[in-house]
């Protein structure tokens, strides 16, 4: 039966790879974007870890999870040094990271920020941030690099470069009279860190004017006079114990002197993704609809190829073959179709995550790993094999009929 | 080897939606072993009942015996086997799956018939033959094949050549009974005579029984017995 199923189909081999490649195509589709989904939503949890608050302007949630975190778009209100000092000073906050945002390195964004980010920032499960070569920044035209800064720009330590004011390829001013040495590169972490120079809070001071002069990093924090910038874009907060979050996010919001908000990096990171993933639904349905054009174009080609095989049906009627035998060639045939256009859709996933991970991480920032199938692949694997054994029971069917109708007359 | 291989006692039949039954035939006997013409004009109704006698489709019970069974009370399934194991159907045209070779095709008769690998089993153990597809060779060989048509798809066959793998497919496996609608009518004369010469040669050698319809009477003389469809028919052909 198999091997009868599989002749026949050699015997119209151009509409039997048209249909086969349709359906692996179709299967690649949906199996990307699954793991594209997977991955994303799983680099996006794991972007910031082990922060409890992240303080800014008053502004919305999204937009200060953005800027702080992602890095993208800019934040329009800051908050004043004074009002740092002030978060520093609560009772039960264990560390604190000052980000000013805003300038950027080419298509990089810089962060401003004190060595206590290289120390405390936590990503993914509660790692901390390492060095591939280097150290943190110990001078004001030190700087230190995401590892895909380093690899895109071919620099190491030692190396020198200079940032422009503004964010985006464009620059609005270049602080050229600034060049920065390259003090720090990390290792990868998979978040928007890989992406981001980091410099000292005194180094932006510096670029813009604000201060003059060498001044040590160590002035950065306690012991100082003057501080090394007069606003900053957010604060990443740790505290002692977990559940005073939410009554320091409430001391916070209502902070007499300026108007800040807080908030929790876990809560908002789940709302924005959740916004996100209407988009990511569509996308899903869109390879859902593939894979239902890839068997329906199965279907067709079976279909019109009864016609034609009208003959080949009485021939094998007039062998022995019953209408039942007829229902399963048609049966077997498309199973052959599906289970081979699948396996040529998985193979073509790990081609292309193979070939083209290295590609998608460098021009899109999404990471992708050649791993086994998941379960939920595996029952999509699953899902398109049974649609098509459902699907080929209506082609199945017509020859059935047909074989009872036409008995042993060949009708062209 | 004697006994009834056919035999139709007032058989009856009318497709659905005809207005008057088609044939409606008292009696006839076909003898095992025999070879007969059936002869009748086009439209007559002897693709009908041969398609009867192979089971395809169903006549009224007690109506026809076909090698002891009777045709009216067997299932679908039952027909599907008896026709698998015991029945060569030779067509007009268009035996073949085209992209099988010949001896492929030849093979294909065994396929749905453990009854027919069976007694090929047997015949190789009496013979010095090594396998299945030796025997399909000689048989295709016999009936006048060349080695080189053997291996080549069917549809590279001329019209002659591929009546004679039908014919060798419809012998494998030794059936009972051998039934051959218009098998000739494609061929010229030349071609026509040899094919069934060496369809008879083959007949004789396994003793088995030849249905032979034709509306070509001038193949008359090669067979032994030869009978119009009317003579048995009830049913007057000017009413059709
Ligand atoms: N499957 C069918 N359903 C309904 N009517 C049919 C069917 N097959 C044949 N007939 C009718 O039965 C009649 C006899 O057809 P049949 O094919 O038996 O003739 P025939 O003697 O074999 O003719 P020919 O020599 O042209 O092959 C025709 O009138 C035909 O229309
Ligand atoms: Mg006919």
């Amino acid at each position: 039966m198999i091997r009868l199923a599989l002749a026949s189909l050699f015997n119209r081999k151009a509409s039997a790879w048209l249909t086969i490649l349709a359906i692996a195509v179709s299967t690649l589709l949906l199996l990307g974007v699954e793991r594209v989904r997977h991955q994303t939503q799983e680099n996006f949890a794991n972007t910031i870890s082990g922060t409890d608050l992240i303080v800014g302007a008053r502004t919305g949630s999204t937009q200060l999870l953005l800027s702080s975190v992602f890095h993208i778009g800019t934040l329009n209100n800051t908050l004043s040094w004074q009002s740092y000092e002030h978060l520093q000073s609560l009772r039960g906050v264990a560390w604190h990271i000052p980000l000013a945002l805003g300038d950027s390195y080419g298509e990089f964004p810089v962060v401003a920020t004190t060595t206590d980010f290289f120390q405390y920032f936590q990503y993914a499960d509660k790692q901390q941030l390492r060095f591939n070569e280097g150290a943190a920044f110990s001078h004001a035209d030190t700087a230190v690099l995401g590892v895909e800064v380093a690899k895109r720009r071919q620099l190491g330590v030692n190396d020198q470069f200079t940032i422009a004011h503004g964010s985006g390829g464009i620059s609005f001013s270049d602080h050229d009279a600034h060049p920065f040495v390259v003090s720090g590169v990390l290792q990868r972490t998979g978040t928007p860190v890989d992406q981001a120079v980091y410099i000292p809070l005194s180094g932006l001071g510096i670029v813009h004017g604000e201060v003059h002069g060498e001044v040590s990093i160590a002035a950065d924090h306690h012991d100082y006079h003057e501080p090394p910038v007069y606003t900053l874009s957010a604060v990443l907060l740790g505290l002692n114990s977990r559940p005073l979050a939410l009554r320091m996010q409430r001391d916070i919001n209502t902070y007499q002197d300026e108007p800040l908000s807080a908030i929790m990096p876990g809560l908002a990171l789940t709302e924005l993704w959740r916004t996100l993933s209407l988009f990511e639904k569509a996308l899903f349905a869109v390879s859902i609809l593939v894979v239902a054009t890839g068997l329906l174009g199965m279907l067709t080609a079976l279909l019109s190829s009864l016609r034609e095989r009208r003959r080949e049906m009485a021939v094998l009627r007039a062998i022995g073959a019953g209408p039942a035998t007829i229902f399963s060639l048609l049966v077997s045939e498309a199973l052959i179709l599906a289970i081979i256009g699948v396996s040529l859709g998985v193979a073509a996933l790990y081609t292309v995550l193979g070939l083209g991970s290295d590609w998608l991480l460098t021009n899109t920032g999404i990471l992708l790993r050649a791993t086994p199938l998941t379960g939920t692949e595996w029952s999509f694997l699953a899902a398109i094999i049974a649609a098509a054994f459902v699907l080929s029971f209506i082609p199945a069917w017509r020859a059935y009929r047909n074989a009872l109708a036409d008995g042993l007359t060949i009708r062209l | 080897m004697t006994g009834t291989c056919i035999e139709l006692k007032n058989l009856e039949f009318q497709w659905p939606g005809a207005t008057r039954p088609l044939l409606s035939i008292p009696q006839f006997t076909v003898q095992q072993g025999e070879r007969l013409l059936l002869r009748g004009a086009s439209g007559s109704g002897k693709s009908t009942l041969l398609s009867l006698i192979a089971g395809i489709h169903t006549p009224k019970a007690h109506q026809l015996q076909v090698l002891g069974h009777d045709m009216g009370q067997l299932s679908q399934r039952q027909r599907d086997n008896l026709r698998a194991n015991e029945i060569g159907y030779i067509f007009q045209q268009f035996n073949l799956l085209p992209y099988l070779s010949a001896q492929a095709n030849v093979l294909l008769a065994e396929h749905f018939s453990t009854a027919r690998r069976q007694r090929i089993e047997q015949s190789l153990r009496a013979s010095k033959l090594s396998s299945h597809k030796e025997q399909a060779r000689q048989l295709l060989l016999q009936l006048g094949l060349s080695d080189s048509d053997i291996t080549r798809p069917a549809h590279q066959l001329s019209v002659g050549q591929q009546q004679r793998v039908a014919a060798a497919r419809a012998l494998f496996g030794a059936p009972a009974l051998i039934i051959a609608d218009e098998p000739t009518s494609a061929l010229d004369s030349e071609h026509r005579d040899s094919f069934i010469q060496v369809l008879f040669a083959a007949c004789q050698q396994h003793n088995t029984t030849l249905l032979f319809v034709t509306h070509d009477a001038s193949l008359a003389h090669h067979f032994e017995r030869s009978i119009e469809l009317t003579e048995l028919n009830q049913v007057s052909q000017e009413s059709l």
